[in-house]
């Protein structure tokens, strides 16, 4: 940031001793008093500015602004400033940039305007990135534009690629005019196709010529196109010799190449796709690059499948077999990486082949030729880690014929040419994965209804002949049974046991992947938002879910390092209510600092709901996630975006540019934000900025678009494309999205008007005056919140949200309606409209049913509260809302009668008393939560839990007491009472948290 | 099952797979955003077919600042590794490698030479591999690092600054054989 961060500006030498003193010694009523006297002897404008500097550092608010207004009158002025002066004068006003003052409207123009009359000077750089720095782009374009002007035939190239890299970013950015983006964007576009044409027709270009020599300018080039040309343009320019993507690849550049292919392939220039990856490829067998630099994966994929889009396919993909069978030759050679992708390469090109080609006698035996190439491919790499998530895709493309050949014929096979016990093993949890994966592709169902089981299975599964919908639950038992056979074959070997050190992946945590995954599905938990309406513990079955999280916890404890099972566990554990110990699961993860906007989500999302109490730990829970945005986003630019303008990194430029309004638009942060506020209300705590005063929010509106970036990559998921991945199943409730985010940003802005307390020294000089504009004010706020609440509620008829976070905006959308009528209507009015008494009926009504939610009367019921805090929580928080929006309802009418002794101020009769009658309900509704939480805690407080608990999870006399016995031959005995004890505990801790919230 | 390309600043939303594991440093977003700025070509990713970032590389060419230029300890041109790593599922297939030998290559580009590194004394698996790749031991930093990673009652732990020499070193000046005899404090290290 600029040298104001670390102290004043230092002044001129001219200055004399005493002055420059005073100055760094910070004593200001000396400089004001020493500057004035200069100025009166000199008249020289620099002292009057060092006086202002020293104003400004006093607590009047006049001299606080002298600078400001200083600033104004330069600017009105039309005169050069003098640099000295403009760095005091930001010095002075530091603190009210991005607020009071915005820097584009001042300093960044008089900083431009001083950079004109002094081109040549070395400081003019400087002024660029001070502009930069506060994000002015429309005084950093005209400073670049004259760097450039000045110095166009210079050997630094930068200054011409800054004004353009500044022009593009102007024309894309909410700082450009309407009416001067269309001019700015082909300003950009023209002097690019004029450096690219000269590129083009020169033989050698020097570093003078305005050309595009490097990578850098090149992509610029074609990023500018990509975003204002045409698509014509773009892909006429990637063809060309010189500055097509095959020309640069042949220098080695291969972004282009890559970016190309990307930007071809959202138009759907699949021959142009073609043709780019056979010439990029054969450059690679003809010697021209590097043989293996563009064979990627994703480059062999887009060549067949652009094959298999060509009007003559078979031609096609015959060059493209032609062309992989000249790298197969190569592949001795190859890095074992370039290997697999060429095995990947063939596999995939075998899938793209037509079924005519793959089995031209169309023989029934399923040993097609995908299939065998599927158990080439694991022939060669089912040891490795990642040889499921290889073959998956392609799996889940085979018929049931040819399914039940590689389970049958081809896994056999390559188990039984190996010799080795541990090899067997591996082959048999690839086959557990392998089985429950199929149990969620269609193609394992028969179309043709069984007859008995009705509507919910309502189709044949083809491999086990019962009736079954996906997926087939006879499938998922024979899964659990023969996994956890193969889990205790390997725990009584010890040669094997040995041996898994040696191992990419211990195939226990495959097997208890399997076994666990299928308990899951057969609790009968669904992935959220198929039956938005339900409870959890109603539709599942408990042991099944108990036994699953046992299972899986076991296992943990003998791979702690995977960190899927970790995160699957972490998600558990959440849906249970076991918050604390969830968050022991999490802390060793390590997410902190950058990854923290792409994971965070996995465990903080909704956890105000969950738990409050673990926001009362010694280190505030979201401390982290908050000191990484406030670090991140203190400055308006984007981090380091002055270090890729000096070294000529353009995309760079672009692509930091544009990170950096993605993260300021984070779904995360909001999340971040909201938990907090909400965890502090619970407690009573002091919240420090209303949300629409956060810095953070600062760069969001009502119609941002909030971005959600969870990253579930290292999620286990062994579920096909078919069926919701696993974290579906598993979460509170839908994940961030952009609607969510503007509900709970609205919510707290709706709280932060009703819980606003003014200063107590505050006492207007003109109390009517002053009440008219809090009035005002606040029905302005209010006729926002509702409108936009309300808007965004209706707006779907689905929203990603829980059914419990739908009541709660819901209601706030309703009470802010009533509150801003009560608010607006009149004294003298005989009455409210009655969209009031319609308001605050709903409004009640839907607290009676709230009402009727809690039971805690039995074991069972405890536990199931236990998985429905979020809900509870959120009825909590909806009866507090009540109770705030009529007690400021009534507090605002007492107030008004207190100020203004005729009562003409005051409410209406009506409105109060509905307000009254609103408290009420809320107070009723906040009590019984209390009360719940009350019995929960007295519930959990008798002795017996660990034996309850073992009792859910291992019921007796159920028909699953196969499971139960599988589970617990794995698990052994002592783990089990840990385990249930861990879970008391942690549910303990939770409602404790809870019963310490304020009421 | 890998792609290998520049990194790019939404790579940072796909780094769970490298970053959870234990042994990789997750950093500040300007730290990362830094080696993207100046030296984008040494920032290069593998990413799996579903975009999760499975192994990168960071690194940048530069030589100590010219104040040190006659200390005995002055860099000059050259390629530095900075970080280095691949996800626990992506192992044993060269990855790692791959990605050295690509900012090797950026190294002899930028005439840089040589590439060096710094990795724990105790941290035997990544010697070995850079030792397999060319990389010798040229001096060893006193507790460079301010943990021990796998001794608890120790506070800190040295390292190795690794070298191997570019092309532009063909009479091989800017490594030695007896690195490890060579001992320097973090202070004189730039």
């Amino acid at each position: 940031m600029s040298s104001y961060a670390y102290g004043p500006p230092p002044l001129r030498n001219s200055v004399d001793m005493q002055l420059q003193s005073a100055f760094s010694d910070r004593n200001w009523s000396s400089v004001i008093r020493l500057a004035a006297k200069r100025f009166a002897t000199f008249k020289d404008p620099y002292y009057e500015a060092i006086k202002i500097c020293a104003e400004s550092q006093l607590d009047g608010t006049p001299e606080k602004c002298a600078a400001i207004v200083a600033i104004d009158e330069l600017v009105q002025s039309k005169k050069t400033p003098d640099l000295d002066t403009l760095e005091l004068y930001e010095y002075a006003c530091r603190d009210f940039l991005g607020y009071e003052v915005e820097y584009a409207d001042g300093l960044g123009p008089l900083r431009a305007r001083w950079v004109k009359a002094n081109a040549t000077s070395p400081l003019a750089v400087n002024c660029l990135q001070t502009c930069l720095e506060h994000w002015d782009l429309v005084s950093a374009q005209h400073i670049a534009t004259t760097l450039d002007k000045t110095f166009a035939n210079s050997s630094d190239r930068r200054f011409m690629f800054w004004s353009i890299t500044l022009t593009f970013l102007l024309s894309i950015s909410p700082q450009c005019t309407d009416a001067s983006r269309k001019i700015y964007s082909m300003l950009a576009v023209r002097q690019l196709e004029k450096a690219a044409d000269l590129t083009e027709n020169s033989e050698k270009l020097e570093k003078t010529d305005r050309g595009l020599l490097s990578e850098e300018e090149v992509c610029l080039y074609y990023r500018v196109l990509l975003h204002h040309g045409t698509k014509e343009e773009f892909t006429s320019r990637i063809q060309s010799p010189k500055l097509g993507a095959i020309g640069q690849l042949k220098q080695g550049r291969k972004l282009l190449f890559c970016e190309a292919l990307d930007a071809l392939e959202k138009w759907g220039e699949w021959d142009q796709i073609y043709n780019l990856c056979r010439e990029a490829l054969t450059l690679g067998l003809e010697g021209t690059t590097t043989p293996f630099l563009v064979c990627d994966l994703r480059i062999w994929k887009k060549f067949a499948s652009a094959a298999s889009k060509a009007t003559d396919t078979d031609a096609a993909l015959s060059e493209v077999r032609n062309v992989l069978n000249k790298f197969i030759q190569l592949k001795d050679k190859a890095n074992p990486m370039y290997k697999k992708n060429i095995s990947l390469a063939l596999l995939d090109t075998t899938f793209r082949l037509p079924s005519t080609d793959l089995n031209p006698n169309n023989d029934q035996s399923g040993l097609t030729p995908r299939v065998a190439q599927i158990g080439l491919y694991l022939d060669q790499y089912y040891e490795r880690l990642a040889a499921f998530d290889d073959v998956k895709g392609y799996v889940a493309e085979l018929s049931f014929e040819e399914v039940k050949t590689l389970l049958d014929d081809v896994l056999p096979k390559i188990s039984g040419e190996s010799p080795e016990k541990k090899s067997q093993i591996i082959i048999k949890a690839m086959e557990s994965k392998l089985r429950y994966f199929l149990t969620t592709c269609p193609q394992t169902l028969s179309p043709s209804a069984a007859t008995g089981e009705g509507k919910r299975k309502p189709f044949k599964c083809l491999f086990c002949s019962q009736p079954a919908s996906l997926p087939c639950e006879t499938c998922l038992k024979k899964i659990i049974a023969d996994a956890a056979e193969t889990y205790s074959q390997i725990s009584a070997d010890k040669e094997l046991l040995a041996a898994i050190p040696e191992l990419d992946r211990d195939p226990r945590l495959d097997l208890a992947l399997a076994i666990g995954t299928s308990l899951l599905k057969l609790s009968g938990l669904r992935p959220y938002g198929s039956d938005a309406t339900r409870s959890l513990w109603e539709d599942i079955k408990p042991s099944l879910l108990f036994q699953a999280v046992l299972l899986l916890d076991a296992q943990l404890k003998i791979t702690p390092n995977d960190n899927g099972l970790r995160l699957l566990l972490v998600q558990l554990y959440l849906l249970l209510g076991c918050a604390s110990y969830a968050h022991q699961l999490w802390v060793p993860m390590g997410v902190k600092r950058t990854i923290q906007d792409a994971l965070s989500p996995l465990f903080f999302d909704r956890i105000s709901t969950i738990s409050p109490g673990l926001f009362h730990g010694t280190r505030p829970l979201m401390e982290p996630l908050q000191t990484y945005y406030s670090y991140t986003l203190r400055d308006p630019s984007p981090i380091r975006i002055w270090d890729a303008f000096s070294a000529g990194s353009y995309t760079s430029i672009l692509d930091m540019n544009d990170y950096d309004k993605k993260l300021r638009t984070s779904c995360t942060l909001m999340m971040t934000l909201v938990e907090e506020r909400r965890a502090t209300r619970c407690f009573g705590g002091k919240i420090d900025f209303d949300i629409d005063d956060h810095p953070l929010t600062a760069d969001i509106f009502d119609d941002t678009v909030l971005l959600n970036k969870t990253d579930y990559g290292s999620f286990t998921n062994l579920e096909s494309v078919y069926s919701p991945p696993i974290q579906e199943y598993l979460r509170l409730g839908p994940g961030l999205s952009n609607e969510r985010s503007h509900l709970s940003y609205l919510s707290e802005k709706y709280l932060d008007l009703l819980t606003y307390k003014p200063p107590q020294p505050y006492k207007p000089s003109k109390p009517t005056d002053a009440a008219a504009r809090d009035r005002a004010y606040t029905i302005e706020v209010l006729s926002h919140v509702s409108e936009t609440l309300t808007t965004l509620v209706q707006s779907q008829s689905s929203l990603p949200i829980t059914p419990a976070e739908h009541t709660y905006y819901s209601i706030l959308s309703l009470l802010s309606s009533a509150v801003l009528i009560c608010l607006s209507t009149p004294r003298t009015n005989p009455s409210p409209p009655k969209t009031l008494s319609l308001l605050t009926s709903s409004i009640k009504s839907a607290a009676g049913t709230l009402r009727s939610g809690f039971n805690a009367t039995s074991t069972e019921k405890v536990i199931a509260s236990l998985t429905e805090l979020h809900s509870t929580a959120l009825a909590r928080d909806t009866g507090i809302a009540i109770k705030l929006s009529a007690g400021f309802v009534l507090t605002w009418n007492d107030n008004e009668n207190a100020r203004d002794r005729s009562g003409r101020s005051a409410l209406h009769r009506e409105a109060i008393a509905e307000m009254k009658a609103l408290e009420a309900a809320g107070v009723k509704v906040v009590g019984d939560v209390k009360a719940h939480f009350g019995k929960m805690k007295e519930g959990l407080g008798e002795s017996g839990w660990l034996d309850r608990i073992l009792e859910v999870t291992f019921p007796e006399g159920e028909e699953d007491e196969d499971f139960a016995r599988a589970v617990q031959k794995i698990v052994g005995g002592g783990e089990e009472e840990e385990w249930a004890a861990k879970i008391a505990d942690s549910w303990r801790d939770v409602v404790k948290g809870w019963v310490g919230v304020n009421w | 099952m890998a792609n290998f390309r520049r990194f790019r600043p939404d790579d940072l939303n796909k780094l769970s797979k490298c970053n959870l594991d234990p042994l990789t440093e997750t950093y500040e977003l300007g730290f990362y955003l830094q080696y993207y700025a100046k030296w984008p070509s040494l920032f290069q990713v593998a990413e799996d077919q579903d975009g999760n970032i499975i192994g990168y590389i960071m690194g940048k060419l530069e030589s100590s600042p010219d104040v040190y230029k006659f200390s005995e300890h002055y860099l000059p041109w050259h390629a530095h590794i900075t970080a280095v790593t691949v996800a626990p599922e992506a192992r044993r297939l060269g990855i790692g490698k791959m990605l050295t030998e690509q900012l090797e290559a950026a190294g002899d580009a930028g005439n840089a030479w040589f590439v060096d590194l710094f990795v724990r004394k105790t941290n035997y698996k990544a010697i070995k591999f850079y030792e397999s790749m060319g990389y010798s031991i040229f001096r060893v930093v006193k507790d460079y690092y301010g943990e021990h990673s796998t001794d608890p009652t120790q506070d800190s732990e040295d390292a190795y600054d690794m070298r191997k020499p570019l092309k532009r070193d063909v009479k091989k000046e800017h490594i030695r054989e007896d690195g490890e005899k060579h001992e320097v404090d973090p202070t004189d290290v730039w």
